[in-house]
């Protein structure tokens, strides 16, 4: 990791020095343990500030669109995976930026540690590889990395970056995981206990849209839960409209979302929201043959057809 | 309880596309063909037109089934508006399903402008499946 | 100035289906038009059928808002009860003398009502009805009459003057006189119409004296709901639903021997199988339905199908079995006898219906003697092959069933064609005489408070006599913004109309809600009326309360009436929501690209040519001439080499058209009245751009290649074409041929293509005749499914069957075999059929075999199809807008379709279809300004995030995204509003004028749920 810190630091160095870019979105330390936060690098000065580590969960090609000039970018898997729809839906200009690539082998998930660490005060953690030792206030636990990678990290099928300018560190093996097979299990599940689990979790929803604002690929100018004419989700917390915001939320995204989990990480209240986005993943990739954020050339699975889809849901009479 | 079971009625909204599945209903009235009278439909200029947002309000607006009806493929006024209708429906479709809507709710079709006697057996068909799945109750707003 | 020579007016005679047509081409195109019609309303036989073929539309309803359309036309002086009584000058400027029979009731006073006619004591019977019920001695012709105005039969009346009493507005007066009026025109366009044949004439058939023997027409008005049981399907005798019921085809037609007849009526097998079906559906009970024909002559586009689901989803029984006499019992049961399956056989019915052909009346014949214009042998007006719709007298001209039996469609081709031609010696004055139509300035109701206005129709008992109207009207009384409703016996009449624009000023309406039939055909005719009372047309809304609602559930009136209610609840909170829409005016480039080369292709530039407009026609081979290079003559003699030659030359010398051969079309950009068509052509691949205002898609068709019947493995099998060019050149074969069979139907009317091809029988028919002439001697053996050879070539069938040729039916599950054999050293094919009459097999050793292909779509279809954006049909055909009444128009403004590229037709008919497609497309080139629509798509810049989803998805090309701010722009003249866009765009940035997602939603909170608000 230290390596990798460093690698960033200088390529993102010369990049500055350079003046191909005039900004540097990556990571720096966090304010809390077991966290990175990320960060806008505009002078060589502060490039020591920019770290590597497996709490770099954010999607930073979430603030593309929010800085000016030419951007340097470290970038995962998941990162790449999003600018590449964003070039395509026009939201990037690709000459614009510099990705710097990184693979990933998974990131961890702060929350669900600190429930491990019964969101007690934490002061040392020693990193032993596949565990980690957590000491503090009456505390002492090892932590195996493996059962704390995000969820989405555990399905990732594409680690390494899809597209770069500069590649940092080695490529590595990529999990054999896009089957689907969690959407597949989930379905075979008789409709009630379907009906059960989702609105179980939509209920604990609290409309704070942290989801939507984590998300990279969300960047409607205005979203349809403000808009008014027509209002066409409510804005209470009934069932119904917290399940309408978060199906048409889906639905926005079938072709588009590409999987990173940030709606996950962000939802304050634990929400299995990717339940319904994995789902239109699986869909389009079955129904459509379309891999979300592989290929910048190959059209979205909404913005084409073929004579020949799929009419297996059509009423036939 | 029981009784107003049997007299329950269901209610259920179609959007139809206006050059051939609102054309093919209305020959199904030229033909005469008799069918329940449970649809409200809503003429929309193309399949192509219909957005999932009008399918979900329907649901949630109290529509015990939704119907969405457009050109065959192939033979769309707007040449392809309901090639890209389908796959916009294939996802809604299954999504409505994933989580747990009954599958029935929400059915779409095929009707030309030729095919009176479809629409009429179409509306048959899908008011009695929606019948017996009874009223809807997931996905119902309760405060309108 | 030339115009002062000619004068830019032209007389119709005869107020039907085609003389609606003309009038309205011509005066849409710039000219004043005199309608002049004998009966006291226009409309001719159209609103007398219940239905039309094949897509059983009802007649009535398509029909009305033509009616509405010429009837308000500021350009089209309607004359009933007139009749031309002679004319005199010469092309370009004739004087015509009308003679006006009084109505005695004041055009101007009477409002419509009815008062009279339920007062007065006068019953006769109702000749509209054919004497099934009866009417009073004043009267209107139908309810939807044009003009609305009722009149007096002055012979039945007993000048009693109850009807003048209980007159409010004072409009009968006696004392009316004969009017007779001189008029100047250009050109005449003559549509008299038709009368059906007298079936008394055919003694054995007991017409007049069998109660349940019955016409075809008045078959008709039985299933009309406005008809005189009011669409309930009984038997005159004893009013009992009848259970079985024979058609007999051929009543006056095809018959030389019981009246002398030698031509086919062409329209009354189709409309036979409609009747049946139609009947079939009015009935309770399984209603067996038999047709007794000779020939099934189902020829025309769409027509073929709707015979096979005749037969096989609705169980229509079809014998082919000519009847010779009906026999009646003693409970007006009608007996027949027929051979079925080569047994004689009798069988009971309860109704009879004659399928009576169409004959020309005394009076056509009359007006035809007064205007010294030719009759044919027939007694119809003479014209010929190549100039289809063109009187033997210079300057007048025909459409519809005046000159040869045809259906609808044809008669509006006809029509259309017949006013282009008269626009084409008038163009010099187009302008001078017609007038423009001003309507009121437009009243700003922007920011007002909506005032909702309902009008509900009963469309006679259509609707009243399943939903309860006064329930539905008080409840729509209730609803929020609704401050005036009203019902009326037919919202569509003309009178009502007159109605609403009053109910509008009185009540001071902003929005218009009808709930009657369907919007479909009936929104432009109300869109119309709010126009001229200075209502935006857009503040309208419709509620389908019939179509949709009472005639779909006739045996439920509650929840009919809960429907309709629900529909106009749902219809208000759209329309309180509708905002006016403005149309943006789009200049025109007056010159038009015709697409091929062939006969059509060059007609029709000719015809766009006559009228003073530029003409591009692009040919994809290195010769003009398309299929009719192989083509010797027509079955009436005319030499088609002769004519293709000087219409080449024509076209060639033509200073205003422009000819491209080895042209193909790379791309295609804009729309109506702005094309952009860019070109490779000729060997060099030069590139070239046209602009053009509108396009003609006449690209032809193409011959079907068999891989059966040893064609292309044996060099004495030949298809129809090549053997007409064998006989061309005098093969030698042919006069020493001993035997010579054609087979019919080869790649038509098959599980592939499942319609006929319309030219193979006539041409089958003709080249037997040219055959028996170059070797008299030879044995010619036709084998078909269906002899069509429909209209006047039915006399050239007949000639044939006197020559000897033999013509032998076979079964398309029995088809006949070929073999190549070898006897004594000559080869021979061996064709072994079935005959289907005798039921014995037996082969013949032919000479030469040559087999009837079928006309298919050019390959070519497919891509201009994409390039133009329009519609193919199933067969691959171009699809015309409207079957009936639109027959050379696209959905897509500004194209037009004829020829072959429509469907498998003769020479003449695709002559006639390209002057009409030429015709409606010089309406466009003859204004300065189009407007384009104004239901499309709009985009909140605000909220758009130029992602390119719309872009993308747009059929039409319409969407660009602007580089300066990444947001979408849409091209309105492009967009044609079919809202994929909006429905894609998930910002919520794109929206579609008249189908906004407010207004959408709305609709929805209101259809599903009970009663809100």
């Amino acid at each position: 990791m230290t390596d990798v810190s460093n690698k960033i630091r200088e390529e993102a160095g010369k990049l500055l020095e350079k003046g191909e870019v005039d900004v540097i979105i990556g990571f720096e330390k966090g304010s809390i343990p077991l966290s990175a936060t990320p960060c806008f690098i505009r002078n060589e000065a502060d490039i020591e500030k920019l770290i590597w580590n497996e709490y770099c969960g954010n999607n930073l090609s979430l603030y593309l669109s929010k800085a000016r000039g030419k951007i340097g970018i470290i970038a995962k898997g998941c990162d790449t995976r999003a600018i590449v729809e964003l070039i395509k839906e026009k939201q990037v200009q690709r000459e614009r930026i510099v990705i710097i690539g990184v693979p990933c082998e998974g990131m961890l998930d702060r929350k669900r540690i600190m429930i491990r660490c019964q969101s007690r005060n934490i002061t040392g953690i020693e990193d032993q590889g596949r565990q980690l030792l957590i000491t503090g206030d009456s505390l002492n636990v090892a932590v195996e990395k493996d059962e704390f990678f995000y969820p989405a990290c555990q399905v990732c099928a594409n680690r390494n970056p899809v597209m770069c300018d500069v590649f940092i560190g080695n490529t590595i093996e990529e999990q054999k995981t896009d089957e689907f097979t969690d959407v597949t299990d989930f379905n075979e599940k008789p409709s009630e206990e379907r009906w059960a689990y989702i609105t179980d979790e939509i209920d604990r929803c609290i409309r704070c849209y942290a989801c939507r604002n984590a998300c990279p690929l969300c960047y409607c100018k205005e979203c349809f839960v403000d808009a008014t004419q027509p209002q066409w989700v409510g804005k209470t917390i009934e069932q119904s409209d917290t399940l309408s915001f978060h199906i048409m939320r889906s639905i926005h995204l079938a072709g588009r979302c590409i999987e990173c989990g940030a709606c996950e990480r962000a939802c304050p209240v634990m929400v299995d929201i990717r339940k319904l986005n994995r789902k239109m993943s699986a869909d389009v990739k079955n129904m459509f043959g379309y891999k979300t954020g592989l290929d910048i050339d190959q059209p979205a699975p909404l913005s084409v057809f073929k004579p020949d889809d799929s009419e297996e849901f059509i009423l036939d009479i | 309880m029981g009784n107003k079971e049997t007299s329950w009625e269901p209610k259920i909204i179609a959007f139809l596309c206006n050059w051939c599945s609102y054309a093919g209903a209305d020959l199904a009235g030229v033909g005469r063909m008799q069918y329940p009278a449970n649809v409200r439909v809503i003429r929309v200029p193309c399949s192509g037109r219909i957005s999932p947002f009008f399918i979900l309000s329907s649901l949630q607006n109290g529509a015990d089934g939704v119907l969405v009806s457009g050109c065959h493929p192939g033979d769309c006024h707007y040449l392809t508006g309901n090639y890209s209708a389908r796959r916009k429906f294939a996802l809604l479709k299954s999504q409505l399903e994933h989580i747990g809507i009954e599958k029935e709710r929400v059915q779409f079709t095929w009707v030309s402008a030729s095919e009176g006697g479809k629409f009429a057996e179409v509306i048959n068909r899908v008011t009695e499946t929606v019948k017996a799945l009874g009223p809807a109750k997931r996905l119902v707003k309760k405060c309108l | 100035m030339s115009s002062t020579r000619i004068t830019g007016a032209v007389l119709v005679v005869g107020g039907g289906i085609g003389g609606i047509q003309s009038s309205l081409d011509l005066a849409e195109s710039g000219f004043k038009v005199y309608l002049v019609e004998k009966s006291p309303a226009i409309g001719g036989t159209m609103p007398q059928l219940d239905k039309t073929f094949p897509t059983n539309d009802c007649s009535m309803c398509i029909l009305s808002p033509k009616l509405v359309e010429c009837g308000r036309h500021l350009n089209i002086e309607i004359l009933t009860n007139a009749e031309l009584k002679g004319i005199s000058g010469k092309p370009g400027n004739f004087k015509a003398v009308i003679e006006q029979k009084p109505r005695y009731v004041a055009m101007d006073k009477c409002t419509g009502c009815g008062d009279c006619a339920e007062k007065c004591p006068v019953k006769l019977p109702d000749l509209f009805n054919k004497g099934l019920s009866q009417r009073k001695a004043i009267f209107r012709l139908f309810e939807q009459a044009y003009p609305p105005t009722f009149a007096i039969e002055k012979e039945a009346c007993l000048e009693c003057g109850i009807c003048a009493r209980h007159c409010a507005a004072e409009a009968i007066d006696f004392e009316m006189e004969p009017n007779t009026l001189e008029i100047n025109i250009g050109s005449i366009i003559l549509s008299p119409g038709f009368e059906e044949f007298d079936a008394g004439l055919i003694a054995n058939y007991g017409y007049g004296i069998f109660k349940n023997v019955i016409t075809s027409i008045e078959f008709e008005r039985i299933l009309s709901a406005s008809g005189p049981y009011q669409g309930q399907l009984l038997r005159p005798s004893d009013m009992k639903p009848p259970q079985r019921i024979a058609w007999i085809q051929c009543v006056g037609s095809r018959d030389i021997h019981k009246v002398n007849n030698n031509y086919c009526s062409a329209v009354c097998c189709t409309y036979a199988i409609k009747e049946a079906v139609v009947a079939k559906e009015h009935s309770s009970t399984d209603l067996n339905t038999t047709i007794f024909y000779i020939d099934i002559r189902t020829y025309g586009k769409g027509f073929e199908n709707y015979y096979e689901r005749a037969k096989e989803e609705h169980g229509v029984r079809f014998v082919k079995s000519e009847i010779h006499r009906i026999y009646r019992d003693e409970n007006e049961n009608l007996i027949l006898r027929f051979s079925e399956n080569n047994k004689i056989k009798e069988e009971e019915f309860d109704l009879v219906v004659l399928s009576v052909g169409v004959t020309q009346s005394e009076a056509n014949q009359e007006l035809a003697k007064t205007l010294g214009i030719q009759l044919n042998q027939h007694g119809f007006c003479r014209v010929e092959d190549f100039s289809p719709v063109s009187t033997s007298r210079a300057g007048i001209f025909t459409a519809g069933v005046f000159s040869e039996p045809k259906d609808i469609p044809e008669t509006v081709m006809a029509a259309s064609a017949a006013a282009g031609e008269a626009s084409g010696i008038l163009a010099a004055a187009r302008h001078t005489l017609a007038r423009d139509k001003e309507y009121p300035q437009e009243k700003n109701i922007i920011g007002e408070k909506p005032r909702i206005g309902i009008f509900i129709c009963h469309c006679g008992i259509n609707i009243g006599s399943v939903v309860d109207i006064s329930a539905v009207k008080d409840y729509a009384a209730t609803l929020q913004n609704v401050v005036f409703v009203e019902d009326s016996l037919f919202t569509c009449s003309q009178d009502s109309q007159q109605k609403i624009k009053e109910r509008i000023e009185e009540h001071n309406l902003n929005r218009v809600v009808v709930a009657a039939c369907t919007p479909r055909t009936h929104e432009p005719l109300f869109q119309e009326t709010l126009r001229e009372t200075g209502l935006n047309k857009y503040l309208f809304e419709m509620a389908n309360i019939r179509d949709q609602c009472s005639w779909v559930h006739q045996g439920q009136p509650e929840k009919a009436t809960e429907k309709a209610k629900d529909l106009i609840r749902m219809s208000v909170a759209k329309a309180k929501l509708i905002e006016p829409l403005f149309q943006t005016n789009l200049e025109v480039n007056h010159s038009a690209l015709v697409v091929g080369g062939g006969i059509s292709g060059m007609v029709s530039a000719l015809t766009v040519a006559r009228q003073g407009f530029k003409v591009h026609v692009i040919e994809k081979s290195s010769r003009f001439g398309g299929i009719a290079n192989n083509i010797y003559s027509t079955i009436e003699g005319f030499d088609v080499q002769v004519y293709l030659k000087e219409l080449i030359d024509e076209v060639s010398n033509n200073p205003l058209i422009h000819l491209y051969t080895e042209a193909e079309i790379l791309d295609v950009s804009g729309y109506v009245g702005n094309f952009k068509t860019r070109l490779v052509i000729g060997a060099g691949k030069e590139e070239k751009e046209i602009t053009h205002g509108v396009v003609v898609i006449a690209s032809g068709g193409d011959i079907y290649k068999p891989n059966e019947y040893l064609y292309g493995n044996n060099p004495n099998v030949f298809s129809l074409i090549e053997l007409e060019g064998e006989i061309a050149k005098k093969n030698n074969l042919i006069s020493t041929s001993r035997n010579i069979v054609l087979i019919q139907c080869i790649g038509s009317r098959d599980d592939e293509r499942s319609y006929c091809s319309r030219t193979c029988c006539s041409k089958a028919v003709k080249l037997s005749l040219e055959l028996k002439k170059l070797n008299p001697d030879v044995n010619i053996y036709v084998l078909y499914r269906d002899i069509r050879t429909y209209g006047f070539k039915e006399q050239y069938y007949l000639e044939a069957r006197e020559k000897g040729v033999l013509f032998i039916p076979y079964d398309v599950s029995d088809k006949p075999e070929v073999e190549a054999i070898s006897k004594e050293g000559k080869d021979f094919i061996k064709v072994t059929v079935n005959d289907l009459i005798l039921n014995e097999s037996f082969s013949i050793d032919a000479d030469i075999l040559a087999l009837a292909t079928a006309i298919i779509p050019s390959p070519d279809s497919k891509k201009l199809a994409g390039l133009f954006k329009v519609p193919l049909d199933e067969n691959g055909f171009f699809m015309e807008a409207h079957i009936k009444l639109r027959p050379v128009d696209f959905p897509t403004e500004g194209v037009f379709v004829c020829g072959l590229a429509h469907s498998p037709k003769l020479i003449t008919e695709s002559i006639i279809q390209a002057k009409a497609a030429a015709s409606r497309a010089c309406i466009i080139l003859s204004r300065d300004k189009i407007e384009s629509g104004a239901t499309v798509s709009t985009i909140n810049k605000d909220k758009c995030s130029g992602c390119g989803m719309c872009m993308e998805l747009c059929p039409f090309i319409a969407i660009e995204i602007d580089g300066e701010d990444n947001t979408a722009t849409v091209n309105e003249a492009l967009c044609k509003g079919c809202g994929v866009c909006a429905s894609s765009c998930r910002c919520g940035a794109v929206d579609i004028m008249g189908f906004t997602n407010n207004e959408i939603y709305s609709m929805i909170k209101n259809g599903a749920f009970g009663v809100l608000e």
